[in-house]
């Protein structure tokens, strides 16, 4: 049996031209950039075009302001470490409460460290208020950490207008921006549109290219230190002998979303479209999150009511289908998905989230296999749920007061 | 975190999704048991029946002869359910003995869960309880009388220490002794407690007091400190005229010399916030949607705040 791969906010298929680049620099380019003999020159001059491609694919910016790192979480952890030390005069850092754990936990170790953390909220869409921002910055404000698009809904926030914001308050705050979900699916203009954006991280198996290198934008100026310390590599900025091949395969990856943007936009779009529809359609009570905020072409974030999520993931998976699931069941922790809780989604809801996410390799047929089986999937679990009346196709009367969010509105 | 289940716990499941004859999936009427456990906000609830074939001069000697679960929750806790009642067809036992089944039946009869999925077993044994319980009053069996004691849930009521999913001081500790729960992970992993917020794993009273109590102090290496929140100052420069002033200042100018401008086109304007010098505005109605005019807007609102009431003010688009 054949895979749907629909879970690309998880990690994406490597692309075959990204193998093909990397190839020779895992072969007889082995040597280190940093060396002095001839042969080194080779190495050097690819992470050096790398450097360059990446600069001009994300709006013509510097090429010696690209660090390449080892992944996201890297990135955000020199990012938003490397700003608090580099500013020691100033304690307070806001973020969002629907951040991804690499940005989050980071701002809870902050915490930890005596720093003061203002967690923006969301509303039951998933959106951000710009006035929460402007109501919690202050004098002491050293850092505003805030991701570009959610990687559970898909939800984007306006990254442009709250990094002007935050500029134009104060110069002297670091604006920081986690973009991993949305480079290579979102055009980024950072002398553009973007242009209040002093630090952006992303990585490279969010967009086809393997696992193990990210990337952090510092523009020039920004106050930051470095947080893994060692050579002199990246400028004295990110110790560490460079990983030739991978840095290699993401400016790769990345030249391949610029060139297929406009068609993989548009496909993926419908085929998104295509599946809410028709599974708003075929099931009772589905409620899509995130739906009417701004988001992400590929994702597709949907709740069924008084169904559990793993079960529903489990069943996908017999059927060949990789999905991911909000659930508390398949989070590691007994809690259903923070981004979830954050928009206040009842717990009817939340623990029967389930994820769907596209890449340029999706097609039609995937969606026509999803939507197969996945209704069956649904209605075999409500058929087991205490809260759920079968005869009647609805929750049981008992049941219905559930529907309403944490706080009863 | 991909699935480490046992053949059998996947059977179960997959024979319960599909409503194979073999499933104890359903509810039945009119039963002679009835308890639940869980509930959704917790993320899993079961709720579990059963009947029994009467005899007709002493209860004690009733046997249960069919058992059907409802249950909302992962794989494992829909397979757990269908272990419960599995396990209480094959004995035909009286109610009474149904009670010694524990969690670890369940957990035998599927050939092992994993430490973070041991909470479905427990759930099984808990609603299997309640029904017994709610049999033992719908025949007026006294089962205090059998040296059961069928008070604890009612002494369960207390002081609660895992306020994400509600368990109180009594059950915790209960629950420590009855199932030899020996770290905050393994309870977590059988009751849920502290598996979500976390708070109450190291506070005054909390998981690891309670652990402390049951087993004796053990040496901790790990201890977490509270975070030290910095009390807010203002921000911005230092204004002659107090804050309150100046904010006034800026409603009054706004009010006679900018918000009529623009009402006057179908527009207006908003404060958003004054942070020191910074006066931040939204703009509403056709203003809001105009881009041409955000940056003159934002130039004339500046400008009249700038002359009469402080030249280092600065007006930022929200």
């Amino acid at each position: 049996m054949s895979i749907v791969y629909a879970d690309n906010n998880a990690t994406t298929q490597v692309a075959p031209e990204v193998v093909q680049a990397m190839t020779p620099y895992l072969g007889e380019q082995y040597f280190n950039p940093s060396s002095m003999y001839e042969a080194a020159r080779v190495p050097a001059k690819a992470i050096a075009d790398a450097r360059a491609t990446i600069a001009r694919l994300l709006g013509g910016v510097r090429p010696d302001e690209i660090l390449f790192t080892s992944c996201a979480t890297e990135s955000n952890n020199a990012a938003i470490f490397g700003a608090v030390k580099a500013n020691p005069a100033r304690r307070h850092v806001i973020t969002t409460a629907v951040e991804h754990p690499a940005v989050l936990n980071v701002c809870k170790e902050l915490e930890r460290d005596g720093l003061e953390v203002t967690f923006l909220p969301v509303d039951a869409r998933g959106r951000l208020d710009v006035a929460d921002l402007v109501r919690a910055l202050r004098r002491e404000t050293l850092l505003v950490s805030i991701m570009h698009a959610n990687n559970e809904t898909g939800v984007i926030f306006p990254i442009a207008e709250v990094a002007r914001i935050t500029k134009e308050t104060d110069p002297g705050i670091v604006f920081h921006t986690d973009a991993t979900q949305t480079v290579g699916k979102l055009r980024i203009d950072l002398t553009g549109e973007l242009a209040h954006v002093d630090m952006l991280s992303f990585s490279g198996h969010k967009l086809h290219a393997p696992k193990g290198v990210g990337a952090l934008f510092i523009r020039r100026g920004t106050r930051c230190r470095p947080f893994l310390v060692g050579g002199h590599q990246e400028s004295g900025r990110r110790g560490g002998t460079e990983n030739v091949p991978y840095i290699v395969g993401l400016a790769r990856a990345l030249e391949l979303a610029a060139e297929t943007h406009e068609s993989t936009e548009e496909r993926i779009h419908h085929l998104r479209g295509h599946l809410e529809a028709e599974l708003t359609a075929r099931i009772p009570l589905l409620q899509v999150n995130g739906g009417e905020a701004e988001r992400l072409s590929n994702t597709l974030n949907i709740s069924c009511h008084f169904i559990e999520g793993e079960g529903i993931l489990y069943q996908l998976s017999e059927h060949g289908i990789c999905a991911s699931s909000g659930s508390a069941c398949t989070s590691g922790s007994l809690e259903p998905s923070h981004v979830l809780s954050a928009m206040k989604v009842p717990f009817t809801a939340a623990h029967g989230s389930v994820r769907f996410s596209f890449s340029r390799y999706n097609t039609e047929a995937d969606v026509d296999r999803i939507l197969a089986v996945f209704p069956g999937i649904v209605s075999n679990l409500r058929r087991l749920s205490p809260y759920w009346d079968v005869q009647r196709g609805c929750p049981r009367p008992e049941a219905e007061h559930m529907l309403r969010s944490p706080d009863g509105d | 975190m991909t699935w480490e289940y046992t053949e059998k716990t996947m059977q179960l499941f997959m024979d319960a999704v599909h409503g194979k004859p073999s499933s104890h999936m359903g509810e039945i009427a009119d039963p002679d048991g009835f308890g639940e456990h869980g509930s959704i906000a917790c993320g899993d609830a079961l709720r579990f029946t059963f009947r029994t074939e009467r005899d007709p001069s002493d209860p004690l000697r009733d046997r249960i002869v069919e058992a059907r679960y409802l249950t909302f929750g992962c794989t494992s806790a829909i397979a757990a359910s269908e272990a419960l009642c599995a396990i209480i067809e094959d004995k035909k036992c009286s109610p009474v003995e149904a009670l010694e089944i524990t969690n670890r039946d369940i957990v035998d009869y599927l050939g092992g869960l994993p430490e973070a999925k041991i909470h479905c077993s427990v759930m099984g044994a808990e609603a299997l309880e309640a029904a017994v319980f709610n049999w033992a009053i719908r025949r007026g069996v006294d089962l205090a009388a059998l040296g059961i004691d069928i008070t604890r849930q009612e002494q369960d009521e207390g002081r609660l220490v895992c306020k994400c999913f509600g368990l109180s001081e009594p059950y915790l500790r209960r629950k420590i002794r009855e199932l030899n729960l020996r770290s905050i992970t393994q309870i977590t992993n059988a009751v849920k407690a502290g598996g979500a917020c976390t708070s109450c794993h190291h506070a005054p009273g909390g998981l690891q007091d309670l652990l402390d109590e049951a087993w004796g102090k053990q040496p901790t290496t790990m201890v977490s400190t509270p975070s030290l929140p910095i009390g807010p100052q203002p921000a911005g420069g230092e204004p002659e005229l107090s804050p309150y002033q100046l904010a006034k200042r800026v409603e009054k100018v706004l009010d006679e010399d900018v918000r009529p401008k623009l009402q006057h086109d179908g527009g207006d304007l908003e404060i958003v916030d004054i942070k020191g010098m910074l006066v931040y505005c939204r703009l509403q109605g056709v203003c809001a949607t105009c881009a041409g005019a955000t940056s003159t807007i934002k130039l004339m609102v500046e400008q009249a705040l700038k002359d009469r009431v402080d030249e280092r003010i600065r007006v930022i688009n929200v």
